[in-house]
């Protein structure tokens, strides 16, 4: 069969293989509707909080007051003692406990005291930890100027000079790249790359492992060719929708160039694919795939550095990380559509998405060399009797 | 009854020998389940996120801010992995991923301080990586701190007062902050917890699909329902005990590895909490039952059910939690047992709640139970006629 007719035939295999266009084509575009919809609200608002005053003062309330005013929590129940605010952490009512101590007011009022919030957080997810945490700390540095400035005024200096010593550095904070900050912002990119990375992984298999059941010439070099072109046609314009179209009409940061973004799908697919036609090879059945390799989903996105950030991956790991396409492509991905990087040289700017865009290149010739001599190996086995 | 002991005893030596004709079965259950758990534990020994790599730009170059940066690279809890004079150097590293913050001194920075002109500090952290982004963003603040603080010191040193005293002048409010039953602030503690357990639920919703449907792809359904002497609940019985053997052992290893090797707390009932990671493997391996029950074809059930168990991950809450899901999302979250795993582990291991507090998430896992009877009709019409598709 000629490289034309494989790919004709393989592109007909897949559409009329209703267990592969289920992974191909309805998995891989309804994925990404439900992952937007698990993530819809991008912050974590109002995480309820117990408060526990036993200062009862002026200064206290006016702490809760601002930190209330917040968005990230909502106090939602003044407790008498520890006792019971644990009680509603314990029962998940509240997933976080403010303390202020009896000598809160007079650690204040004393010029040279020091006065201490206690705080507790439900470690339950990480994402209370923030909203809690990070919170209560801004109110805390805002309070403690206007403190400061009060004890500065009480050794006999004058406000303005106090003014001046206690904001002497004031700051301003700028998230980059992604104004809402939110946690989907941050995932929904890296799952769209995922997406693409396991339904070819998940398909391809299924199609060798089907072949290998009908006892189908699939080993030949123009087969190998024939059928990367069928996969590499298909995806493309899967891959335009989800990774250039997805993230504008999903209202989720995308300041990269789509020109970018075309160039970049090239070698991340090409890269998967010999990648998943290598692991194929050993697919003897068109489900075992499927049963085999689904928690290679969560270990390939831990592995990659995303929900787990890269400088806490012991080296082993991380090596091992680049040899899947998906870290490459994930990062590359999320540097150039989330944070602007570019991959060509342009004026002023250097192309910071290079490394990726070249990895992905050396990957996809390394997995195509590699396919071939595992084609070539099987092709010289005789073919055996038929494996149940 | 001899009778029917004898058939399922039948039914469970005809399973075995086909398990041990194909590596598949255990490499899908035991290989993959070691994998992971070695992956995962050794992936996140570290623990908590405490530092990441941020940017300084000194647009000042002056011996103050030399001096300033000198000092928060003498800090602990930041990392400077950059120093230059350009942001789009540094604004460059971040789009590299190499850091996750930049702090930028401005120009003049020295004079204005002198002069009290209040001199402005930016800074700068990335929200495409949360847990970075959120870590240097910590960093960040306590960076400008130094900043605040040093200055405060240097002039009220000026003015003759002692270190200590300046010490509560510059510092009057102080935040402790603790972690309820996670003191390190240890993410891996959470996250390998349920990880673990939900691929577990993985491989037993999989591999049950996979061995009753594969009777039907096979087209051997009727030699099985045959060794069961034609009973259907025999057939299962004898059919699934060997893999309810393994998914238990598996359970109970998984358990013992987080718990004990790992040395994972549980501050409540460990006797609840093993118990809820067993219900909770039942109910998976229910699952996998209802899947191929509702759909008797092999790669349709094994598609609907990767689908299925892989959105229990996001939905059972552990990354971003369920509070903040939409109504209609929420709802379906009750419908991954992953999610009711998860309370109760929270229950039970961290928050050492009372046992009434597991108890409807332990009834919910029962249920899917509930549910595989039901599809029982169906399925063996299914086994009987072999009318859907084989492939």
């Amino acid at each position: 069969m000629k490289v034309w007719n494989v790919f004709v035939n393989e592109l007909r295999r897949i559409f009329k293989d209703p267990g592969v266009t289920v992974i191909f084509i309805v998995a891989t575009l309804a994925y990404p509707l439900i992952y937007k919809a698990v993530y819809w609200n991008e912050q974590i608002n109002d995480v309820p909080v117990a408060v526990v005053d036993l200062s009862d003062s002026p200064e206290s309330r006016a702490f809760l007051h601002k930190w209330n005013a917040s968005p990230d929590v909502r106090l939602v129940c003044s407790c008498a003692s520890m006792n019971e605010a644990e009680q509603l952490l314990r029962d998940q009512k509240v997933h976080g406990i403010i303390y202020f101590p009896r000598d809160f007011e007079n650690q204040l009022a004393d010029p040279l005291g020091q006065a201490h919030i206690s705080l507790y957080c439900d470690m339950s997810s990480f994402l209370y930890m923030k909203a809690v945490y990070l919170s209560c700390n801004q109110v805390m540095l805002e309070s403690m100027r206007n403190i400061q400035i009060d004890r500065y005024e009480q050794m006999g200096m004058d406000k303005e000079f106090a003014w001046a010593l206690v904001q002497d550095a004031p700051y301003s904070e700028t998230a980059l790249f992604t104004p809402t900050g939110g946690y989907g912002s941050f995932l929904i990119p890296a799952v769209l790359v995922l997406i693409l990375h396991q339904t070819l992984l998940f398909g391809i298999c299924m199609l060798g492992g089907t072949a290998r059941e009908e006892n189908l010439d699939q080993y030949s070099f123009r087969s190998l060719i024939g059928r990367a072109g069928a996969y590499f046609t298909l995806y493309y314009a899967l891959a335009v929708i989800l990774l250039g179209l997805l993230p504008r009409l999903f209202d989720i940061p995308h300041l990269g160039a789509f020109d970018d973004i075309l160039l970049f799908i090239a070698p991340y697919l090409l890269a998967v694919i010999f990648f998943s036609m290598c692991v194929s090879v050993f697919i003897r059945n068109r489900e075992s795939g499927l049963v085999l390799l689904i928690s290679t989903s969560l270990i390939f996105l831990f592995m990659a550095g995303i929900s787990w950030p890269k400088e806490m991956i012991p080296r082993p790991w991380l090596y091992m990380s680049y040899l899947i396409p998906y870290t490459w492509g994930a990062h590359g991905f999320i540097h150039i559509n989330s944070m602007g990087a570019s991959l060509i040289h342009t004026n002023g700017f250097t192309a910071s998405a290079a490394p990726e865009f070249v990895s992905l290149w050396i990957l996809a010739a390394a997995y195509f060399l590699l396919a071939c001599l595992l084609f070539y190996i099987r092709r010289r086995r005789k073919p055996c009797p038929s494996p149940a | 009854m001899k009778i029917i002991f004898q058939n399922i005893w039948r039914v469970l030596l005809r399973e075995l020998k086909m398990m041990f004709a194909r590596p598949l079965y255990l490499f899908a259950s035991v290989g993959v389940m070691l994998l992971s758990t070695f992956f995962f534990l050794t992936l996140m020994r570290g623990g908590s996120a405490e530092k990441m790599p941020v940017a300084v730009v000194d647009l000042d170059r002056t011996t103050i801010s030399r001096r300033l940066i000198h000092e928060m690279q003498a800090t602990p809890s930041v990392d400077i992995q950059l120093v230059t004079n350009s942001y789009p150097e540094a604004r460059e590293a971040m789009q590299q991923g190499r850091v996750y913050g930049i702090f930028v001194i401005p120009s003049d920075f020295y004079r204005d301080l002198v002069d009290f002109k209040r001199p402005q500090m930016d800074f700068y952290v990335t929200n495409a990586y949360t847990v970075g982004g959120n870590t240097a963003y910590k960093q960040m603040l306590t960076m400008v701190n130094l900043t605040s603080g040093a200055f405060q010191r240097e002039v009220l040193r000026k003015k003759g007062l002692p270190d200590d005293v300046i010490m509560h002048r510059i510092q009057p409010l102080t935040i402790e902050g603790h972690m309820v039953a996670n003191p390190w602030g240890n993410y891996s503690v959470y996250l390998v917890s349920t990880i673990l357990p939900g691929i577990l639920g993985l491989i037993c919703l999989m591999l049950t699909i996979f061995a009753i449907g594969f009777e039907l792809k096979a087209r051997t359904s009727h030699a099985w329902l045959r060794a069961a002497g034609g009973n259907y609940t025999v057939a299962m019985i004898g059919k699934l005990i060997p893999y309810t053997v393994i998914y238990l052992v598996l359970g109970i290893g998984c358990y013992i590895i987080l718990f004990r090797f790992a040395g994972f707390p549980v501050y409540g009932s460990h006797a609840r909490l093993l118990f809820g990671l067993v219900l909770f493997v039942f109910a998976m391996e229910a699952l996998g039952i209802v899947m191929i029950g509702l759909l008797p074809t092999l790669r349709d059930a094994l598609s609907i059910g990767a689908l299925y168990s892989m959105l229990g991950f996001s939905l059972s809450g552990f990354t971003y939690p369920q509070m903040a899901m939409l109504p209609p999302v929420k709802a379906l979250s009750y419908l991954e047992p992953l999610r009711h795993y998860y309370l109760i582990y929270v229950n039970e291991a961290l928050m050492a709640a009372p046992a009434v507090n597991s108890l409807p998430n332990a009834l919910a896992l029962t249920a899917f139970m509930l549910a595989a009877l039901c599809v029982a009709p169906r399925l063996h019409r299914a086994l009987v006629y072999m009318n859907y598709p084989l492939k």
